[in-house]
């Protein structure tokens, strides 16, 4: 006849308890959300600048940078009757498969002007595929507030370089 | 303008001897034309070039190349030839050839011609630079005059020889002086040199042997037709025969043309003829060939070297077209650099990368070091590009426009210290 | 011989390669025969040297030699002692001498790289990113291999420069990236002769800018943005099109002139069109026997007709008047039960600009329906081409001293631009160009012997110049004799024979005559000599050499068929004569790319595929059969021309190949002697050409392709093979005409269909128009009414001096009804 050992019992117990009064590791998504670190990469942004023209130029540097092959531009002229950016192209068609893409970065190094960035933002599910493709109306950040939307009507001969001149912010 | 005799008479200069030399009259009372009749009548062209060989004169233009040779080099199975003189004359500091052809104009016309008939050519061509406009319109009554003597035209004195004279105004191009730019302003083309070679005496004005030579050189001609090269060699060293007009300019009492017998020193010229430094002064340096020479520190030893085409170079510069600008103690070399690449920036043809952006990029750096806004990392750069396009330009103009700022940054580094 | 090779060649090191070259071979170019980098922006293998912008610099040393011996001095080790210069060398102007020893590898010269693209790159923009020339830009990739890592150039002092300079219509000029090699004003100048661009100004102020009016006036400007060592000029067609590394190549031909030049087609995917495959520019692919590294506008520019938006995408069958699409069953049924009922009344219509396959194909279903197959072209001859041609072995380029070229009824810059080039081409080589035709032209520039006759005295003119015959004639004067012997004594001897102011009774005539001409003096059956035809389409001599032939009754047959088959030919359009005709046939079947004139009048239609989408075979002029290959997917339901018809064959009753058109040659093979012993390998067979050009070469010859897809092959002649070539008698045409007559010319910028979907090229063609001498336009304003074969219609009036008295030149494919001289009347 063996005697009842009530340790083993009581160490089971004693996590179950320990757990009540713990802290909890899950999150109540989603009506909570997590804060991201600063490095973290999620969707895609496209940026303008400050008067509120697009910084995207349509080089395609990203598209020919990407592992995943999951960007695809076109670029397009600005005139000043119609101008999405400052220099003299634009992209008219920009879009990322977010389902092919693996978030490394890459567009955002190559990028000459700093218009693609990855941003915090990591709620892409879709429930068809052809949602997983960004086009550049979803991307493009809206402009600064009191700044008009792009395309407008600029006056001629301000917007002369083919790239404009970049300065790091201050 | 200051004048001065040369073993009593000059050569080139003679308007300063007999004064109303540029009437056709007097001209022709001298003896005048004489050489040139003789010339076509009795001489062959190949003893001209052999004479004008043995005389030892030199392209007074700047390089300094035995004109009898160029000459010789002219194709005898391309024809026809052409006589080009380069009367562009856009070297700052130098004003020799206006002098020349608006004061002693017969003998320099005469001078062209007998060399025409040497190398065969039935036309010459005189480009002068567009400022020259007064000159070219006296130039052409003159060739109207020589015309209406029948000194030029179709059979000369019986024989079969034809010669006539143009005259061609360039648009104020400093690269037109360049021979080849030359020839392609002649031909109504972009003012731009050629590539060499083929030589002009090869492949010249419309694809045809050519002989380009400064006024000064062919100047000398007629006279030495006549009086013979051992005449003309007992003036100047046994390397630089004859004498040569030096355009004397700069910080000096008495700027002017001088005649003087090639080896005459630095000294003479600046203080015998020049009347010393302006204010009584000290020399800081000289520029030896205008605005495209290196500049050179005026040491007492330097002041002392003879003026000929070998012994310039041992101070690290050249005669070139003895444009002698003079430097004192008030010349800031940075302002000087400045000045001069404002200068060859204004005038690089463009045609290759070394000379256009080149220039361009060191007139941005010394108008930045003249004004004072320059760090000593700047004027390293500046001598840097300078080094930098040397050896690589396609013509000798590129050349020169780094010689002031290599020289003066490397032998006057005092005025760089920031 | 081989004694001769070794007096013709030298040998010489560079950068320790050894390589043996020809005599007078530059430095830079020896380099790329041994495979070594000598890299270079202003040089361009095509033109003269200009040694304008210092790349180039190398090292060069020479052996030396005794004064007094002539001896090679030696080292102490055995070994040449070798000089070398106090400066740099620019490779580009140095001939190459025996035992030169030339290094590029060396401190000194890769130094003097490195500072002259910093130099370079004072003035260049950094916008690389947006630049079209991005990813095959010379600049790009030599600064890559010898720049500078970083400029010490004060970015803030960097020149600013227009950027958006349109020098003409369809190219731009960015000033800021002008390097000033001067490759596009030489190129115009030296190469093709137009010299509508130059500098401005000097210094870093020197600009492009052009002379003409309206701007950058020539045929050739697309060429310049190839050779740009830079994106400076960028073509408006292409422009932000794509990135190069973006798009795929394909390998084609061009059809809009007999000369066949090859292309390649770059594609990719484009938003702008739904996503489609389309192609996004046309580029000039290596061939030094046809069109060396060229192309003329009309190539580069106008190939949009093939991606219209209008393109037909089903057959379509018309029910009460009205078009319905219809399945291909459908529409093939209809049109097989119709053209097998019409038996001998069947009328097929083969246009100028389809595949051998296509035509092989109609000629086979033809024949078997007992119909009879017609050419869509004005001019004849196309059999004399393939009795008396050039034959294998030949190659304009091999013209030069002591060879012949004449040049008959042929506005050749016009007509084939690139015959124009190679025939100038061979006469600055030496060769003897007789230009004979009733008005100054562009190719008289080159001409020893300029002949001029009245239109319609083409054939006579040409057997004047039989030197047998020349006392017979009273057009001869002493030009005839002097170019009648010029061309009897040429060693080699060829014949261009165009449509200038000819109709098909004309051109009967005037090819006999040229056929004659070379038989009678000897030049046929070799390479070299022989009749090319500049035809007034792309493949009229594959139709020929397919069996086919124009026919002068065309309206009546068309009038009086049953059914009609019409393949790639817009007969209504061209001239609204055959719209009345074809109005009364019966039943018409148009296969056709997109809505057309004729189409409207068709009973069926059935949609073709673009040359874009599917492969073939062309015929080219000279006779070189080239192949081209798919480049982007079909549009909709559309087939292979020679796939409907071999469709419409099945259902007639007649087996026809109708998925591979390979096999379809393979056909041709068997039944066409010259084409015997070819297949398609055959024609994709490629050999080394110079200069090497390609991809790592971007530099060196530009962004033009390198061809790996073939260079065709020259067919056989009957002369070549030894047949007996004998010439029918013939009938001079009747010229006499009362008051003015009206000549047919072609223009390079047509109104035609092809040209009509090419919107950046609309500016440069001009509005229907005559040209008539200022002495009969007496009381005319500056625009008139032309009664033409019973026609009204108003058009500009130009004054030429050029055009002789009595005549109204009326361009081909500008709305105006002429297929042949005819009398007119031009009032207000």
């Amino acid at each position: 006849m063996s005697i009842y050992n009530p340790l083993p019992i009581l160490k089971g117990l004693w996590t179950t308890i320990k757990s009540v009064v713990e802290k909890p590791v899950t999150l109540q998504y989603p009506e909570q959300k997590r804060v991201m670190p600063q490095r973290f990469k999620g969707r895609h942004h496209l940026r303008r600048y400050d008067n509120g023209l697009e910084k995207c130029i349509g080089c395609a540097l990203c598209a020919a940078a990407c592992p995943a092959d999951a960007i695809f531009v076109e670029a397009s002229e600005n005139t000043d009757e119609v101008r999405y950016s400052p220099g003299e192209r634009y992209a008219s068609t920009y879009e990322i498969n977010m389902m092919r893409c693996i978030y490394c970065g890459y567009c955002e190094d190559a990028c000459p002007t700093e218009a693609i960035q990855l941003g915090h933002d990591y709620e892409m599910a879709y429930t068809e595929k052809r949602n997983s493709i960004y086009t550049r109306e979803i991307l493009l950040d809206p402009p600064p507030e009191g700044q008009e939307s792009t395309p407008r009507k600029v006056e001629p001969g301000v917007f002369n370089r083919s790239i404009p001149v970049m300065k790091d912010a201050e | 303008m200051a004048e001065q005799k040369v073993t009593g008479h000059h050569i080139l200069l003679r308007h300063r001897d007999i004064p109303e030399i540029g009437e056709f009259e007097v001209y022709t009372a001298q003896g005048g034309f004489e050489t040139f009749k003789k010339v076509v009548t009795t001489m062959e062209p190949e003893a001209i070039k052999q004479l004008v060989l043995d005389s030892g004169l030199r392209g007074r233009g700047g390089a300094g190349f035995p004109t009898g040779r160029k000459w010789m080099f002219v194709d005898d199975n391309n024809w026809p030839h052409y006589l080009v003189v380069n009367a562009d004359e856009s070297e700052p500091g130098t004003f020799k050839d206006r002098e020349i052809m608006s004061k002693n104009p017969w003998q320099f016309l005469e001078g062209i011609m007998c060399s025409a008939f040497a190398i065969g050519a039935n036309d010459i061509y005189i480009y002068l630079r567009g400022e020259f406009w007064q000159i070219a319109h006296e130039l052409d009554r003159q060739i109207e005059k020589l015309h209406a003597e029948s000194l030029l035209g179709e059979k000369l004195f019986g024989t079969d020889y034809a010669l006539n004279i143009y005259t061609h105004l360039g648009a104020g191009a400093y690269i037109c002086g360049e021979e080849t730019a030359l020839l392609n302003s002649i031909e109504g083309i972009m003012g731009q040199p050629r590539l060499r070679p083929p030589f002009p005496p090869a492949v010249g004005l419309y694809g045809k042997p050519t002989v380009v030579n400064n006024v000064e050189t062919l100047a000398n001609v007629a006279l030495i037709l006549e009086k013979g090269a051992a005449w003309y060699r007992s003036f100047g060293t046994a390397e630089s025969a004859g004498t040569k007009v030096f355009s004397l300019s700069g910080r000096v009492k008495k700027p002017g043309n001088y005649e003087l017998p090639l080896g005459t020193t630095y000294r003479q010229l600046i203080y015998e003829y020049g009347g010393g430094i302006m204010g009584d002064g000290k020399i800081k340096g000289i520029m030896s060939a205008g605005a495209s020479s290196a500049v050179i520190v005026a040491t007492d030893e330097v002041l002392d070297t003879p003026m000929a085409y070998e012994s310039v170079p041992s101070l690290g510069a050249d005669l070139g077209s003895a444009s002698v600008i003079i430097l004192d103690e008030t010349v800031d070399m940075r302002w000087l650099i400045n000045k001069t690449i404002d200068f060859f920036k204004h005038e690089s043809c463009g045609k290759c990368t070394p000379c256009r952006e080149g220039t361009f990029w060191m007139q941005k750096l010394t108008t930045r070091i003249a004004s004072g806004d320059a760090g000593e990392a700047d004027v390293e750069l500046l001598h840097n590009v300078a080094k930098n396009m040397q050896g690589k330009c396609l013509c000798a103009l590129g050349e020169f426009s780094t010689m002031a700022v290599a020289s003066s940054i490397e032998r006057f580094s005092e005025d760089f210290k920031v | 011989m081989a004694e001769q090779v070794k007096e013709n060649t030298v040998t010489l090191t560079i950068d320790g390669v050894e390589v043996a070259v020809p005599q007078g071979t530059l430095v830079v170019d020896a380099a790329k025969i041994a495979g070594q980098d000598i890299p270079v922006f202003c040089y361009h293998p095509k033109m003269e040297p200009v040694g304008m912008c210092r790349m180039c610099l190398v090292d060069i040393g020479y052996p030396v030699k005794d004064r007094n011996t002539g001896e090679a001095v030696l080292n102490e080790d055995g070994t040449p002692k070798i000089q070398f210069g106090r400066t740099l060398v620019t490779g580009c102007t140095q001939v190459v001498s025996e035992g030169m020893v030339v290094v590029g590898y060396s401190e000194k010269v890769q130094q003097a790289r490195k500072d002259v693209l910093e130099f370079f790159l004072t003035s260049h923009p950094l916008d690389c990113p947006i630049c079209d020339k991005g990813g095959e830009c010379p600049l790009q990739n030599l600064t890559l291999a010898y720049g500078p890592g970083e400029s010490r150039f004060n970015y803030d002092e960097k020149k600013k420069n227009l950027k958006h300079v349109p020098l003409g219509d369809l190219i731009f000029l960015d000033r800021e990236r002008c390097i000033h090699c001067a490759r596009c004003t030489r190129f115009q100048e030296e190469i093709v002769d137009d010299p509508v661009i130059g500098f401005y100004n000097r210094g870093r102020s020197l600009e492009i800018t052009t002379w003409s009016e309206p701007g950058f006036d020539s045929y050739w400007s697309g060429n310049t943005t190839d050779i740009c060592p830079v994106g400076a000029l960028t073509t408006a067609d292409f422009r932000f099109g794509a990135r190069p590394w973006e798009m795929l190549e394909v390998a084609s031909i061009c059809r809009e002139c007999p000369v066949g030049c090859n292309l390649t087609l770059n594609t990719r995917r484009e938003a702008k069109s739904g996503g489609k495959m389309v192609v996004k520019r046309v580029m000039p692919r290596q061939n030094e026997q046809v069109n060396e590294l060229w192309i003329c506008d009309k190539g580069r520019f106008g190939y949009h007709y093939a991606s219209a938006d209008d393109r037909l995408t089903t057959p379509l069958i018309r029910k009460e008047g009205e078009f319905i699409p219809a399945s291909w069953d459908e529409a093939l049924s209809l049109a097989a039960e119709k053209m097998q009922a019409a038996g001998s009344r069947l009328v097929s219509v083969a246009g100028g600009q389809l595949s051998n396959e296509d035509y092989f194909h109609i000629g086979q279903l033809t024949e078997h329906l007992g119909g009879k197959a017609v050419l869509y072209s004005n001019m004849m001859g196309g059999d004399l081409t393939t009795k008396v041609g050039m034959g294998p072995g030949s190659n304009l380029a091999d013209l030069g001293a002591g060879d012949a070229i004449l040049v008959v009824a042929s506005d050749l810059e016009e007509e084939a631009p690139l015959y124009w080039l190679r025939v100038k081409q061979a006469a600055e080589r030496g060769a003897t160009l007789i230009v004979a035709n009733p008005r100054a032209t562009k190719t008289d520039r080159y001409a020893a012997h300029i002949i001029r006759y009245e239109y319609g005295q083409e054939a006579a003119a040409i057997l004047a110049l039989s030197l047998d015959r020349i006392g017979d004639s009273d057009l001869a004067d002493e030009s005839f004799k002097q170019a009648a012997k010029a061309f009897a004594e040429a060693e080699n001897a060829v014949v261009f024979f165009g449509s200038e102011g000819t109709g098909m009774a004309q051109s009967d005539a005037l090819s006999k005559a040229c056929a004659n001409l070379l038989i009678a003096t000897g030049h046929t059956g070799r390479p070299n000599n022989g009749l090319v035809g500049v035809w007034d389409k792309g493949n009229v001599q594959g139709g020929w050499d397919m069996g086919l032939q124009p026919s002068a009754t065309l309206f009546d047959d068309l009038k009086a068929a049953k059914a009609a088959y019409v393949v790639g030919a817009d007969l209504a359009g061209d001239n609204p004569a055959y719209k009345q005709a074809l109005a009364q046939a019966e039943f018409v079947v148009v296969q056709e790319l997109h809505h057309t004139a004729t189409m409207e009048l068709a009973d069926v239609v059935l949609p073709a595929q673009s040359f874009m989408e599917r492969e073939g075979t062309l015929t080219s002029g000279e006779r070189r059969v080239q192949r081209y290959y798919p480049a982007v997917p079909p549009a909709g339901e559309s087939k292979a021309d020679f796939a409907i018809t071999a469709e419409i064959a099945a259902m007639a009753g007649k087996e026809l190949e109708s998925v591979s058109a390979g096999l379809v040659f393979l056909g041709i093979v068997g039944k066409f002697k010259d084409y015997a012993d070819l297949d398609y390998q055959a024609l994709a067979e490629v050999s080394e050409q110079w200069p090497i050009i390609g991809r790592e070469d971007l530099y060196y010859g530009g962004t033009g392709y390198a061809n790996h897809q073939g260079l065709g092959v020259l067919l056989g002649t009957a002369a070549g093979r030894g047949e007996p070539v004998l010439i029918d008698g013939f009938d001079l045409p009747d010229t006499g005409v009362d008051g003015l007559l009206a000549v047919p010319v072609t223009r390079l910028y047509d109104q035609g269909n092809n040209l009509r979907y090419a919107a950046v090229m609309f500016p440069r063609i001009a509005s229907s128009y005559v040209s008539l001498n200022p002495a009969d336009a007496a009381g005319l304003g500056e625009s008139v009414v032309v009664e033409l074969n019973g026609f009204q219609v108003e058009v500009a009036l130009k004054l030429d001096e050029n055009v002789p008295q009595g005549i109204v030149v009326v361009p081909r494919s500008f709305g105006l009804p002429i297929s042949a001289p005819t009398p007119v009347v031009v009032k207000n």
